[in-house]
């Protein structure tokens, strides 16, 4: 189950605001819906265990998180895989993009390009849920996060 | 553990159960009341369907701790003593089974339609009502017959009683 | 005829105990100290297996132990088979890759068995399974069935490095290009035929049980052929000897194919039954069946018949792909072969045929035969093409169909079988006149002002059962003989068992069965048992499918009461003081042929056992018998289907609003228990003509996985069906029977497509015809039917 999103939320704050806030695993860890833990193994690269649940099914899963194609401060590749055991798997990755705002408002914009895979008893049972539950964990992921952008 | 009690077929029963217990796994391990069957893991094919205080319930979506003090009639349930239930008989008459995993689900939903929708049944209406319960064998031609005959019985015993 | 004999519509002896609860199914056996299977599948399609770590799930509560495809390996437990040898064009062996029945370093489908938790309780099991850590290599899946041959696809089996398990073929292909070249018309259709998922009510389980004292293995298990599980988890997979080993198939909520076969579960639970030393039991959830149960169908085909000036058949070629998935299952090499393009010919007198089948691997549910098995692809072929064919000529598709049906008997067709009777055109007849086909038009036009398209289609479908003679099968590569079994004891107070190696899952055989004893041994049904379903009952056995319990299973019990009324004679010779030339049977009663001297079955046995009355020397005591049948043709039931749909434009929605069968089983037992066959076969072909289809996406995730989103026929979906029989008695066995239990799924798909398409005013629409198919075929209407 393939699954592909685009979108752009306009954040208060500078780029190179952002950016360190994008390569903050306690950040990134506080935004990741459902994320339990987030523990740095390498400058780009981190274990997770995120907690989602699809439908009827509800899943730990455990992996890595990797971050790739870094042009510091305006891009990143951030990816994703994680096993759950029966419920299945899931991974995926979006690019991450940071542009100047539009005319005469401040901050930046970030622009993301996400898609998304699971497997196993996850797409079985949750097929026909899973668009919903990927674009709401995404809109929910940035929502989160333009709120810690604008707690500073 | 929770403690869970309730009427199963006339009898009071009092267990002990893990508290995620489904009613079916209550009748069927605990009870060993194997008539009552499980044929999906989604609440559509209605093999699991008993009464509960009178309304058809389909048991394996529902946890047997909520059934506190309830009335339970399973399958083994229905039939008075040795006289088969209208609705049995009428299974049997008209060839409403076949491999018989569906049929205790399908006589004791059938008993509800009646229960809801009286004795006098079209087919349209049985066909409708039997959206929850799926038989794999039998193509359903005979079970529709086999409710038009059970409803009608179960009137005329219902009248009889008056 | 009697009440109970042959012939009569007996209400079901086994009726009471399903009506009431009473039913022994495999989940329902309970036994001590047992404990719970849980098995851990591939989310991935395709993977290797870097790392199994158990150690987690082995520290939860309750685990008894985890196992995984090491540990059979270790104890040399052999991987599953496929009994049937299909070799190319040519002449290589198919290319059976390894199915080990727990996975040994790869994964090749959704739902491939990693490993199996032991645990004190299910939930137990569940939880510990969860807690499993593989670590798995994905590698790229090939998934669609027409995309398993493209050079650079992703590899199954090493063994099988282009994904062909073999590319068969069978006919002449010489004739039959020379039948096209000289063809005036020639029809062309391309179709698939969607994947199923067989979905018996009552989901497989098995209970594996060891016993340490007799050093013997028990397994229940929900199999339509116990004795044919026991032979090849004892020769082939290395459980045990078959003498050490039981098998017992108690009540089976239905098969349809899908538990003939030898699966992973039972496989492992009888193994682990030893490991663990306690009763090992797992049953199937809904969504494993999905993933697990072996599917049918999934053929990609193009066809093409050739037609003379005067529209009569000159060839037929056809090509087919058809998807195994990712192992051989047990029978699964003989489906889209010897049960498919045999039966091409349908009904028809067709001088030439010519059909290639390319067999594939994927990385989906291993496929295997379904109701039906091969005779459904191969009748929505030819019945698709006629229809088509007839339209394209611009004839009626019943003078069509009546101008090239066989006439004569026995017919030989050019691709093996030999059809031995039957009349095509009586039902062709009665089918027309009881589905008023005369009005259609005026029916057409009275939907046509309530805003719906009505179209009827016919399908004309014959098939091949009462499988199989033994000797023919195992020329064409079966791995088995194909007779029956059956043991008539006959008890001192003159009451019977029969012991059959049919096994009943729906089909009533304790009513048929004893219909047949009844009547011909003259006794109550009531004083007849029929046992099957254990391997320590009954010596061996065939077990039930392909329409050959009454064809095969019954000619044997037939021969086991002929060595009965011998001997009874001779004990009645005995007790009436009369040569047994000279012995009469009749009713029940045995008397001296021209004297009022008699004695009835009952007392015969009594004395058959207390052997008074005789010198053992002599005549040995006792009164059981027991015979071997083993089928010299196939049988080849027929009939015409009619069907009558309602499309709304509007939404797609397409309703079948009457159906019409009329067939030709040979002679009938129990014609309840014949007419419910066919209405459940019916119902299953319009639910893969309307609503059935496994769909995997291009990762190989199956999302058609439950209920919700695999739509099984419910009874809204389905009309009443009115049922007709015609009679041509099967000459090659005693009883004159042919079968009928697949004949409802075989017929029913292209009469419905054949009916829409009808609607439509063209051929294009795929099954599942669901209502978004429609709703499209709709829009590609011609204009002038469209804007109505």
């Amino acid at each position: 189950m393939a699954m592909t999103m685009k979108g752009a939320v306009a954040l208060p704050a500078e780029r190179e605001v952002v950016w360190a806030k994008l390569n903050d695993p306690e950040v990134l860890k506080a935004c990741i819906p459902g994320c339990q833990s987030l523990d740095k193994t390498s400058d780009t690269s981190f274990t997770a265990v995120v907690k989602l649940k699809v439908g009827p099914v509800g899943a730990t899963f455990k992996g890595s998180v990797e971050l790739t194609d870094l042009d510091p401060p305006n891009s990143y590749r951030i990816s994703g895989q994680g096993e759950g055991g029966v419920a299945g798997f899931a991974k995926g990755g979006a690019r991450v993009e940071l542009t100047d705002p539009p005319e005469g408002e401040p901050g930046c914009t970030l622009n993301y390009d996400v898609e998304a895979n699971v497997g196993g008893k996850i797409a079985q049972l949750g097929a026909r849920l899973i668009d919903g539950v990927a674009k709401k964990t995404a809109d929910q992921f940035f929502a989160n996060f333009a709120a810690a952008v604008r707690a500073g | 553990m929770t403690a869970v009690s309730m009427v199963v077929n006339g009898k009071t029963v009092s267990k002990d159960i893990d508290p995620r217990t489904l009613l079916v796994q209550f009748l069927r391990d605990d009870l060993r009341l194997t008539g009552t069957h499980v044929g999906c893991d989604t609440t559509q094919c209605g093999c699991c369907v008993v009464h509960v205080d009178g309304l058809a319930v389909k048991s394996c979506t529902a946890l047997a701790i909520q059934f506190e003090g309830s009335q339970v009639t399973t399958i083994e349930g229905l039939a008075n003593g040795a006289d088969l239930h209208p609705m049995q008989a009428a299974f049997r008459e008209h060839h409403g089974l076949q491999c018989g995993f569906c049929t205790p689900g399908m006589i004791m939903m059938a008993v509800d339609i009646v229960r809801r929708k009286g004795n006098d049944l079209d087919d349209k209406t049985i066909r409708e009502e039997l959206e929850g319960n799926i038989c794999r064998c039998t193509g359903y031609h005979n079970i529709v017959k086999a409710i038009h005959a059970g409803a009608e019985a179960m009137g005329g015993l219902s009248k009889a009683a008056e | 005829m009697s009440a109970t004999g042959i012939g009569a519509s007996v209400r079901r002896k086994e009726d009471f105990r399903f009506i009431t609860g009473k039913g022994q199914y495999t989940d329902d056996v309970n036994r001590h100290g047992q404990a719970h299977a849980a098995f851990l599948r591939s989310p991935h399609a395709h993977a290797e297996i870097i790392r199994i770590d158990a150690a987690a799930a082995l520290a939860m509560p309750g685990v008894v132990a985890v196992f995984t495809g090491d540990d059979l390996a270790a104890d040399k437990i052999g991987g599953l088979i496929c009994g049937w040898m299909i070799h190319s064009k040519d002449g290589e062996a198919m290319k059976a890759g390894g199915h080990p029945a727990l996975a040994q370093g790869k994964v090749r489908y959704v739902g491939d068995h990693v490993a199996v938790v032991i645990a004190e309780t299910l939930s137990q099991a569940k939880d510990a399974a969860e807690r499993i850590v593989v670590d798995y290599r994905v590698l790229p899946a090939v998934v669609a069935t027409s995309d398993a041959l493209k050079p650079g696809a992703p590899v199954v089996h090493e063994v099988a490095p282009d994904n062909a398990v073999y590319r068969w073929a069978i006919g002449n292909e010489g004739e039959t290009q020379a039948a096209f070249a000289k063809a005036a018309h020639v029809t062309k259709i391309d179709l698939v035929n969607n994947r199923l998922v067989p979905n018996p009510m009552e989901p497989r389980a098995a209970v594996g049980d060891y016993d340490s004292g007799q050093d013997a293995f028990t397994l229940y298990t929900t199999s339509q052929n116990p004795h044919v599980a026991r032979l090849v988890l004892s020769a082939f997979i290395g459980i045990a000897p078959e003498h050490k080993l039981r098998v017992i198939a108690p009540d089976v909520g239905g098969g349809f194919g899908s538990k003939i076969f030898i699966y992973a579960e039972e496989t492992v639970c009888v193994w682990a039954a030893k490991k663990v030393g306690r009763p090992v039991k797992w049953t199937s959830d809904r969504t494993e069946a999905f993933l697990a149960d072996a599917h049918g169908r999934d053929h990609v085909t193009h066809a093409e018949m050739a037609l003379d000036d005067k529209g009569r058949i000159l060839g037929l070629r056809v090509h087919t792909t058809a998807n195994l998935g990712a192992y051989l299952s047990t029978f699964s090499s003989s489906v889209p072969t010897y049960l498919y393009a045999p039966l091409l010919s349908g009904q028809y007198a067709i001088p030439a045929i010519y059909c290639e089948v390319d067999a594939v691997y994927t990385n989906t549910a291993p496929v295997d035969a379904y109701r039906g098995a091969g005779r459904p692809e191969a009748t929505f072929v030819i019945e698709r093409l006629v229809e088509v064919a007839a339209r394209e000529t611009g004839s009626d598709p019943a003078q069509f169909r009546r101008k090239n049906f066989v006439k004569s008997f026995p017919h030989q067709t050019p691709v093996i079988m030999c059809y031995d009777a039957g009349n095509y055109t009586a039902a062709l007849e009665k089918a027309l006149e009881m589905a008023d086909y005369r009005n259609v038009g005026k029916r057409k036009r009275e939907s046509e002002r309530r805003g719906l398209l009505r179209g009827v289609g016919i399908s004309a479908y014959i098939e091949a059962c009462g499988i199989a003679p033994s000797a023919a099968v195992g020329s064409l590569g079966a791995g088995v003989g194909l007779w029956e079994s059956a043991e008539v004891r006959v008890n001192p107070i003159g009451t019977v068992e029969i012991l059959t190696g049919s096994h009943s899952h729906g089909q009533g055989h304790e009513t048929t069965f004893a219909q047949l004893v009844s009547e011909r041994l003259g006794i109550p049904i009531d004083n007849v048992s029929i046992v099957h379903g254990d391997t320590d009952k009954v010596q061996m056995g065939m077990g039930t499918y392909g329409s050959r319990s009454g064809a095969v299973g019954m000619s044997a019990i037939v021969k086991a009461l002929d060595k009965i009324e011998a001997k009874a004679k001779k004990v009645a010779g005995y007790c009436l003081e009369a040569s047994d030339q000279d012995i009469e049977f009749r009713d029940g009663k045995f008397t001296v042929r021209g004297t009022d001297k008699e004695i009835d079955f009952a007392s015969v046995a009594l004395q058959a056992y207390i052997a008074h009355k005789f010198n053992g020397q002599d005549l040995e005591p006792g009164l059981k018998e027991s015979a071997f049948w083993d089928p010299t043709n196939f049988t080849f039931p027929a009939g015409v289907h009619i069907c009558e749909v309602e499309i709304d434009p509007a939404t797609g929605v397409t309703h079948v609003d009457r159906w019409t069968a009329v067939d030709d089983f040979g002679e009938v037992i129990n014609p309840m228990i014949v007419e419910g066959q066919v209405h459940g076969g019916i119902a299953q072909g319009i639910g893969q003509a309307l609503l059935e289809g496994a769909v995997y996406d291009a990762a190989g995730q199956l999302v058609t996985a439950s209920y919700m989103d695999y739509s099984m026929p419910r009874a809204e979906d389905l009309p009443n069906y009115r049922i007709g029989m015609t009679q041509t008695r099967c000459p090659s066995n005693p009883l004159g029977i042919k079968g009928c239990g697949e004949a409802g799924a075989i017929a029913a798909p292209p009469a419905v497509i054949n009916a829409i398409t009808d609607a439509l005013g063209h051929e294009d629409i795929a099954m599942p015809a669901t209502p978004q198919r429609v709703w499209r075929a709709v829009q590609k209407m011609a204009p002038k039917l469209a804007a109505e």
